[in-house]
């Protein structure tokens, strides 16, 4: 087992960790490890992460049909 | 490559990417009319630089460093909006950081582990869309191309012209200001306590 990163650097860790941009495998599994056991730290991922995947959700939108047609004229004008 | 490889390459590849590229002009320029004309401008002027796409792995950045760059150009010139007062960039300022998150994320987590969060989630989107669109731009931006369009850090980086460093500090400090705008903005906030026992 590998030592306990604590808290801090877990927090630290986080928001790379959410958007993938914690690349090194120890350092993914020590931020791993330390949320498996910590109540605190786990919360808050799952704060973290379930307000990611909303805001993902909300600010997603389907192109409107007449942008659609403006930019397939504009296409063809190419 | 062909004039009409070239063509039938980017035509789906704007095909491909329509929706988020609505998506982000909407949040950046905050008008659906506004945000139709960026896309349609910035696709125009793609196309008018093609040349300059120099490896077509990289459309997706090129394409919204392209509406990016138009939106800001566009932004000054007709200047619609005023630009938002000076701001921190956040670079500097990891204790101010910290000390916003010990201030309020663990209010917040409590707020949003609270039982009503069903009644929350009911109300959420009108209210992420409002604090997303009050965010000021720098951070809006990163925010929505990481978080919901899935852009890298070094990708951002690229479509923005920054570093990616600072994409990662704007990221921190965007998601901390959207936090607190959603805990000031919770529900029964200014409701007084007439229900409280």
């Amino acid at each position: 087992m590998k030592h306990d990163i604590g808290c801090l650097q877990a927090i630290e860790a986080l928001y790379a960790y959410l958007d993938g941009e914690l690349d090194d495998p120890d350092s993914i599994a020590e931020f791993e490890q330390h949320v498996d056991h910590c109540r605190s730290c786990f919360s808050r991922i799952e704060m973290e992460r379930a307000l990611k995947q909303r805001i993902q959700k909300t600010a997603r939108h389907a192109t409107p049909e007449e942008l659609r047609d403006r930019v397939a004229k504009l296409m063809k004008k190419l | 490559m062909t004039d009409i490889d070239t063509k039938t390459f980017f035509g789906a590849g704007v095909e491909q990417h329509l929706d988020a590229l609505f998506s982000v002009a909407l949040r950046l320029t905050r008008t659906r009319t506004d945000a139709e004309d960026l896309v349609a401008e910035a696709v125009a002027k793609a196309w008018a630089s093609i040349d300059t796409l120099n490896d077509q792995a990289r459309f997706r950045p090129w394409m919204f460093r392209i509406m990016h760059n138009t939106f800001v150009s566009d932004y000054r010139k007709r200047s619609i909006r005023p630009i938002e007062a000076s701001f921190n960039d956040g670079e500097n300022d990891d204790d101010d950081l910290a000390s916003l998150l010990n201030e309020q994320s663990d209010d917040f987590l409590v707020w949003w582990s609270n039982p009503e969060r069903e009644f929350f989630n009911t109300l959420l989107g009108e209210q992420l869309l409002e604090a997303l669109d009050n965010l000021p731009e720098a951070f809006r931006t990163v925010v929505i191309l990481v978080n919901v369009e899935g852009f890298t850090y070094d990708e951002t980086a690229d479509v923005l012209g920054i570093a990616p460093g600072t994409v990662r500090s704007r990221m921190k400090r965007g998601r901390t200001l959207l936090q607190k705008a959603l805990w000031e903005q919770r529900p029964g906030l200014h409701e007084g306590t007439d229900h409280e026992t």
